[in-house]
């Protein structure tokens, strides 16, 4: 009997398939069959390729738009927004808009030519993370902008481009995105509830319940979520509660690195490098609705979600916002404890 | 300079790259391709579906052989599974219920090789009568709480079968999206006593840079804050809260209407997979949401991938703005 499950923190029911349940290798990787573009603009000693260098971390006496980098955050050269200018925030009728105003930059992660991750040092993806830290928080100083998005497509599948280096990005917004907010209301109804933090109940009870826990190191957990909505959807979450991603200290840092390898590498073995997108979500900047996201701190929780693409999505999914994940989360689960990496 | 617009049926903020602005030209379409072979929707293989639930055939022709012109059955396959009872349960802090629901998938037309867009005006009456019929049919039953219509056109927007057909699922629940818009038209209903809907077709007439065209009872335009490109809404222009309202009439305009839109997306798009679907009213709701809700469809031609940002985000980028959009699908010859 097919499940219709509820997200306990948007309220988002989604249908989980358990009679035909889909198994690792029910699903078709699309194999890379990508050109390889050469030069890579990503790679050490072709930095000019690419616009001058935001911020990077580098061995010391190394000049900026050198060689000598370990992580090094350069602007989208084809952005979605643009930096200059004002919001002009005005009416069209009964519509409303305002100009496209934002950041979009590029955190390449390593200055060898390394498609995958998961093959980074679990050192090396801390930097990363420490560049991710450091652009949020100062971007804050930037007062248009009211969130910032940090987000990874891996592979054409998952709306990258075809350059095999690997890479995330970053977006400041000036409006707080539709799946944030749905999810801060979510976690403030549940707060004023229950007087909890939803994520803490879902940290706690998952890993009481450990039948969708995939990891547990240090100070986080990985799980598959109850309601996921694609099969493979995996969540890493702090223990300790948490709104904003940049209050993760240097420790902190280097744990989530492992973590994160960890989970990358077994989503990759089990799912024979699967294309993925993973996405941070954090809490929004403080600086907008004077008392409106006072409880923002005690009631959300950051997370890291990570999204196999393994189903083509149909209209169906996208119109309704109504999921159908063939692979309970709880299959999902065991397979990614149990995979040998 | 881009701009950010917000969707004012679903309160988000969509970009609009106005400064890529693509034309057709700049997607690639991975267009459907026939390949025929054996398949359960053709007449002849009437015994290869589970028995139909509803057909367009002659008196004297019997259930599940051939004669017919639309056809309903049980999909084969279903997302969920009628059963007498909805059990709803908790486990420890999270919710969830027994996934109850009809599955049915419309046969549109006896040719194998014709796509919805190619049925001549009669036919597609059919189609739209037999979606009429099955919704009032489902919504009699008092456990489901919205019916949903769609289609999938095209392996890339999620069909698995080529031959043309709709699907309809009957849900306990109110999907995500329809919610919000819900939520949305109430608010806006509250404020100004007129219903989001109506007032939006207002501004598109009088705007008509994002109208693609209309007749007596129908309009279809690209949304203001469309998410993708080529987005396109048809909406009756009358208010009207359920799909099911609509009169026989209004059937044969909007018969016309799809047609007319599927052509010209077939046309302008060089023939791109697409998604339809019915946005109407919950089943068993309160009386005024019949006041602020206003049924409409809402088809997606697949132009491109949806990136990780997209999905984890609920922020659209859409390359092409829908008054460019509106410009190609009105201005091409039919």
């Amino acid at each position: 009997m097919p499940e219709l499950r509820k997200d306990p923190i948007i309220g988002r029911w989604v249908i989980i398939a358990t009679d035909r349940a889909k198994r690792p290798n029910d699903f078709k990787v699309e194999s890379a069959d990508m050109a390889e573009v050469a030069p890579c603009p990503f790679c050490a000693g072709n930095e000019s390729m690419t616009p001058p260098e935001i911020r990077s971390i580098r061995k010391d006496s190394t000049e900026p738009n050198k060689p000598g980098w370990d992580v090094r955050v350069v602007p989208n050269e084809a952005p979605v927004l643009r930096i200059e200018g004002d919001l002009n925030k005005r009416p069209h009728g009964i519509y409303d808009m305002m100009n496209g105003v934002g950041a979009n930059e590029v955190i390449v992660e390593t200055p060898d030519h390394i498609e995958h991750m998961s093959s980074l040092t679990s050192e090396q993806i801390a930097k990363v993370l420490t560049a991710y830290k450091e652009r949020i928080v100062d971007l804050e100083r930037d007062k248009r902008f009211k969130y910032v998005l940090i987000f990874k497509n891996h592979k054409p599948a998952a709306g990258a481009s075809k350059i095999r280096h690997c890479r995330s990005q970053l977006i400041a917004l000036p409006a707080c995105p539709k799946s944030v907010k749905g999810e801060l209301e979510g976690a403030k109804r549940y707060f004023e509830y229950k007087d909890r933090c939803v994520f803490c109940d879902i940290v706690s009870q998952e890993l009481e319940d450990k039948k969708r826990l995939i990891l547990d190191i240090d100070g986080f957990v990985a799980i598959a979520p109850f309601a996921a909505r694609f099969p493979f959807e995996t969540w890493i979450l702090p223990k300790k509660h948490s709104a904003d991603f940049t209050s993760i200290n240097k420790y902190g840092i280097k744990e989530l690195g492992k973590v994160l390898k960890e989970v990358l590498l077994r989503m990759n073995k089990l799912l024979s490098n699967p294309p993925y997108n993973y996405i941070i979500h954090t809490a929004p900047y403080r600086r907008t609705k004077e008392g409106y996201w006072d409880t923002i701190d005690s009631d959300y929780h950051w997370h890291i979600e990570i999204i196999p693409r393994l189903t083509r999505v149909a209209g169906f999914e996208w119109g309704t916002g109504f999921y159908i994940n063939p692979t309970p989360p709880e299959e999902a689960a065991k397979c990614l404890r149990e995979v040998q990496v | 300079m881009g701009e950010l617009r917000l969707d004012p049926m679903t309160a988000r903020w969509v970009i609009i790259s106005t400064e890529k602005d693509l034309g057709p030209s700049g997607y690639d379409i991975e267009s459907p391709i026939i390949e025929g072979g054996t398949c359960p929707f053709c007449v002849g293989s009437e015994k290869m579906t589970p028995p139909e639930v509803d057909a367009d055939r002659p008196t004297d022709s019997a259930p599940d052989t051939p004669g017919w012109k639309t056809r309903t059955v049980p999909n084969k396959f279903p997302a969920l599974r009628n059963e007498p009872v909805i059990e709803r349960t908790g486990v420890g802090m999270f919710d969830m219920m027994s996934g109850v629901g009809e599955h049915e998938v419309i046969v549109e037309d006896t040719d194998h090789d014709k796509q919805l867009a190619d049925l001549d005006i009669d036919q597609i009456k059919k189609v739209v009568n037999v979606y009429k019929r099955r919704c009032i049919s489902l919504g009699d039953d008092d456990r489901f709480k919205y019916v949903l219509i769609f289609k999938n056109y095209g392996l890339a927007a999620g069909a698995s079968l080529e031959h043309s057909h709709t699907q309809l699922i009957s849900l306990p629940i109110v999907p995500k999206r329809v919610m919000e818009e819900l939520e949305c038209a109430h608010k806006y209903f509250d404020y100004k006593e007129r219903c989001l809907f109506c007032d939006i077709i207002k501004q598109e007439r009088d705007y008509r840079h994002r109208e693609i065209c209309e007749n007596d009872d129908f309009m279809a335009f690209s949304p203001f804050a469309s998410r993708s490109p080529f987005e396109i809404s048809i909406i009756p222009r009358t208010h009207q809260a359920y799909f099911t309202e609509i009169s026989d009439k209004q059937i044969e305009s909007f018969s016309a209407i799809l047609k007319e839109i599927l052509m010209r997306m077939k046309i302008a798009l060089n023939n791109p997979p697409y998604n339809f679907i019915v946005h109407t009213t919950p089943l068993n709701g309160n009386d005024d949401v019949q006041e602020h809700y206003h049924w409409h469809v809402e088809i997606i031609p697949k132009l491109n991938r949806i990136a990780g940002f997209e999905w984890g985000s609920g922020f659209y980028i859409n390359s092409t703005s829908p008054e460019t959009a509106s410009r190609y699908l009105r201005e091409v010859k039919i």
